[in-house]
């Protein structure tokens, strides 16, 4: 067994921590009591967590050379757990930048809104039933840390699955917080339930893994994979279709079921925005910044097992995701609701990243978003909390001067969400880099597709030792590993690259040079099989940046800007200073954590976590042709998004609410548009028409053929059955059975009776027939002698 | 007239009739008891008259008519245990009233 390194006895001391505090809370969570509880979730639950993850992410990035992260990301334990059939099951911590850097935005995130949730706390009812469960949701925060990053370290997918439900239940207890409110239950059995239907896809999808990749190791399973697929045998053995897809396509789409539930993706979001039920920290938290954004997560970690059909179906949610959800935000007016559909909209737009393969532009988007997100969400909390509960944004306004700390943190995160940056240099906020990056990658897929990918064939990713940037120089970028029409490999690279276990030194130099030959053998056949990106998707993404400023600022400005709207929420506003420091900590880092940090730990993980993956991801920050001209393109594109979209939005609402009145009542058309997104596309009603009475409709289905088919067919069985046992009962059992032992009894009491009639009693009665019995011998013994003297002689003789 | 076999088989028939006639009238336990005494006596009687008579020099008789009187101590002593026994539990040494173990 290898040795744990330092940095693995930190994370999982990390995961531990959390699950302490949540036993201790339960179990003395109301003896300590009102704030005590909930200091110790913040000290215990996230505190200690997050000074692991400063240790790793200071000793791992700061102090670790490429070459020893490698070596030590490849030497991480794994241990056997179980064996499920001849699979053996491991368990481990997957340790890469990708998993310090989650780590570490995870505890980060969380310590600062475990922080904030205490101040919230403290204002807000902890009563459900007469009953202060304040000691409850701290403890239900910590088994939700505990869970997220469990998620984020495990090395399996069945850990990973596990951490993943666990997720789920944290945020269906958190939703349903105030669980005596039926709106709020009604939200958290939604998210679960919705939820349930994506975890269905994601245990198919681990299934097919289990089954025709045999093992649950992400790495074990993605060598396997690419091994099965230069031997074309396995998953990706012909023979079975479904609608055209292959069988690995359906393990990949399956997983992304599970990312579409966890992320709230296109068919399935509809269980985000009523989570907003939940208490505003557990939004931040787990609907916005972290749980939320494991979908994505998941996501890049199966992302070698991903074929690119399964992408483009990635890709295809994600673009339709973030379209829909942020044409919704135009028209929200809740606060809550407004922040949810433009989390939904920026999920769509990772998984949409991920879709058209860029990996870590879509990973940078993730932890960006999160630090916006959460702050966004922190501000809102804050809002509500000083309006006194109020979440209509068109009673508020002109709270900037009421307070001041959350308007311009709110305003920092605005500007970030909307990808506000100078165009053409290194100044900006976090979605100007990330945002950016997704969209260059997509116009690469859609438009230079066909001109650059012929150029440098079989310059293959991995095929460059030790370089941190081996994408990067991989000359296309857009390189893809074989897919279609390739036989089995002449020289054995299926089995001996693919394996952890021949590896000596890492994916070393021995690779780097066969790499390239069979690369550039089989280039011309393989790019020939992955078409581009469709352009409308691209289009849609696009037009997409400039809605996003849009409603953001909209938001922003109903809410802080112009005339307060109502009187008396305006004079009930007031900040609560507890929770400035939140707030302030989440804006900085927004503002300094990105580019510099996070890109480049996410980039270094990249050529380990999609090696071999058989769509290429694309690093979006190279110097090559197709991205420079995507850069360039994009420069003029969407680089003054932001500005326009501001424009518009200040535009609209600087003078209240009534330009935007007009609009819609402009005519027909637009108060039909308004009318559809305001009921969100009707999806809730069309669910409930669908699902909800579908099921009822089924119920009731099932309840009639209960009736008039199952139980006639057992009344009929049981009347047949009593029928015959009353035959039975009366004619063989009563007469039969019964009068054998009847017959028995009666004849031995008669013979009993018989018996006994003599025994009187009676000393006299005795003696009397000893007597004549005794007479009765005497007669007969004279009788013979009488007839036969010479009996009687014998007689004498023997006497 | 000399008194021979036929006169002690005689006396001994009496006796026995007495003694089966008392056990068969008698109500009283101790009446019953001296009945089987003279019973009893009867026996041993005709076993010393048949010895005397029919076996001179012979003592098969005489030791059994013995054998007969030990065995009637033994009975009696039995017997007055039972009657002792019956009065105890039932109050009574009235055969009559003693019949519990009746079928």
């Amino acid at each position: 067994m290898s040795q744990l390194s330092s940095y693995e006895i930190a994370l999982i001391a990390g995961i531990l921590a959390p699950f302490v505090s949540f036993w201790i809370l339960v179990f003395w969570g109301p003896r300590l009591g009102k704030p005590l509880a909930g200091w110790v979730g913040v000290a215990l639950g996230m505190g200690v967590p997050l000074a692991l993850a400063f240790y790793v992410l200071i000793g791992w990035w700061g102090f670790e050379t490429p070459e020893s992260r490698q070596h030590l990301s490849e030497a991480a334990a794994r241990f056997y757990w179980a064996n499920l059939g001849d699979v053996p099951v491991t368990v481990g911590v997957k340790l890469d930048s990708l998993t310090v850097a989650m780590y570490f935005m995870v505890t980060f995130i969380a310590f600062w809104i475990f922080f904030f949730s205490v101040g919230y706390m403290a204002g807000h009812s902890d009563e459900v039933g007469h009953r202060s469960l304040y000691h409850r949701f701290f403890a239900y925060l910590s088994l939700f840390g505990f869970s997220m990053l469990g998620l984020v370290v495990s090395s399996s997918l069945l850990f990973l699955f596990i951490f993943w439900e666990l997720v789920g239940l944290c945020s269906y207890v958190l939703i349903g917080f105030y669980f005596d409110r039926a709106y709020a239950s009604r939200a958290a059995i939604k998210a679960f339930v919705t939820n349930r239907v994506g975890d269905f896809g994601f245990l198919i999808g681990l299934m097919l893994v289990f089954f025709y990749l045999r093992t649950l190791d992400l790495d074990q399973a993605a060598a396997n994979f690419a091994a099965q697929f230069h031997e074309g045998d396995g998953v990706f053995a012909g023979g079975f279709q479904l609608f055209g897809w292959s069988l690995a396509t359906i393990m990949g789409i399956g997983l992304f079921c599970g990312a579409m539930g966890k992320s709230a993706q296109f068919p399935l979001h509809v269980w985000l925005p009523d989570a907003m039920a939940g208490p505003t920290p557990v939004s931040a938290l787990i609907h916005a910044a972290t749980m939320v954004a494991a979908g994505v997560y998941l996501v890049a970690r199966v992302f070698r097992l991903m074929t690119p059909d399964a992408l483009l179906f990635v890709a295809l949610i994600g673009c339709l995701t973030l379209t829909l959800m942020a044409l919704v935000a135009i028209v929200q007016t809740d606060i809550k609701k407004c922040l949810a559909y433009s989390t939904l909209s920026q999920l769509g737009y990772m998984i949409f990243g991920m879709g058209v393969g860029a990996w870590i532009a879509a990973l940078f988007h993730l932890i960006t978003h999160a630090f916006f997100k959460a702050m966004l969400f922190l501000g809102s909390g804050q809002v509500i909390e000083g309006c006194h509960h109020e979440q209509d944004m068109r009673k508020m306004g002109g709270l900037r001067k009421k307070m001041p700390v959350t308007c311009w943190t709110f305003f920092v995160g605005v500007l970030a969400i909307s990808g506000a940056g100078i165009a053409g240099t290194h100044l900006g906020l976090g979605g100007f880099f990330s945002k950016d990056e997704i969209l260059a990658v997509a116009y690469a897929r859609a438009f230079e597709w066909d001109d650059h990918h012929k150029h440098v064939p079989g310059e293959h990713a991995y095929g460059m030792p030790n370089d941190e940037f081996r994408i990067a120089n991989a000359g296309v970028g857009l390189g893809l590993p074989p897919y279609q029409g390739v036989g089995p490999l002449p020289d054995g690279r299926g089995s001996d690259q693919y394996g952890r276990g021949s590896e000596e030194d890492g994916r070393g130099s021995e690779k780097g040079g066969h790499g390239l030959d069979h690369d550039a053998a089989q280039s011309e056949a393989v790019f020939s099989g992955i078409p581009p990106l469709p352009r409308w998707m691209f289009y849609l993404a696009l037009i997409t940046a400039y809605v996003t400023p849009f409603y953001m600022m909209r938001c922003w400005w109903m809410t802080f800007m112009g005339k307060p709207r109502d009187q008396h929420v305006y004079e009930h506003a007031h900040e609560s200073p507890l929770m400035y420091i939140p707030l302030a900590v989440l804006a900085l880092g927004t503002v300094v954590a990105s580019y510099f940090l996070f890109r480049p730990m996410i980039a270094d993980a990249a050529p380990v976590a999609t090696a071999a993956a058989m769509v290429l991801p694309t690093d979006g920050a190279m110097h090559t042709p197709a991205i420079e001209a995507a850069h360039h393109w994009l420069t003029l594109g969407v680089g003054f998004a932001f500005l326009v979209g501001f424009a518009i939005a200040i535009a609209i609402y600087r003078n209240g609410l009534e330009t935007a009145e007009r609009i819609k009542n402009a005519f027909w058309l637009t108060r039909g548009i308004h009318s559809v997104l305001e009921h969100k596309y009707f999806f809730d009603e069309v669910y409930e028409v669908l699902w909800v009475k579908g099921t009822l409709l089924l119920a009731r289905i099932c309840r009639f053929i209960d009736t008039w088919v199952v139980d006639l067919v057992f009344n009929l069985a049981a009347g047949a059955t009593e029928r015959l046992a009353a035959f039975s009962g009366w004619i063989i059992d009563a007469h039969g059975v019964d009068g054998i032992f009847n017959g028995m009894a009666k004849t031995s009491m008669d013979l009993a009776n018989a018996v006994r009639a003599p025994q009187t009693g009676r000393i006299r009665n005795y003696v009397l027939i000893m007597a004549g019995v005794a007479t009765a011998i005497l007669l007969a013994i004279l009788i013979a002698y009488s007839q036969s003297p010479q009996s009687v002689a014998t007689l004498s003789r023997g006497l | 007239m000399t008194i021979g076999l036929d006169h002690y088989l005689l006396l001994s028939a009496v006796l026995f009739v007495a003694g089966l006639f008392t056990m068969t009238t008698k109500r009283n336990a101790i009446g019953i008891l001296i009945g089987v005494e003279l019973v009893l006596n009867s026996a041993a009687l005709n076993f010393v008259a048949f010895d005397r008579y029919l076996g001179p020099g012979r003592l098969d008789g005489k030791i059994t008519a013995l054998f007969v009187i030990v065995l009637a101590a033994a009975e009696a002593a039995i017997a007055v245990g039972i009657c002792i026994n019956l009065y105890k539990n039932v109050g009574t040494v009235d055969v009559d009233r003693a019949s519990r173990l009746r079928g």
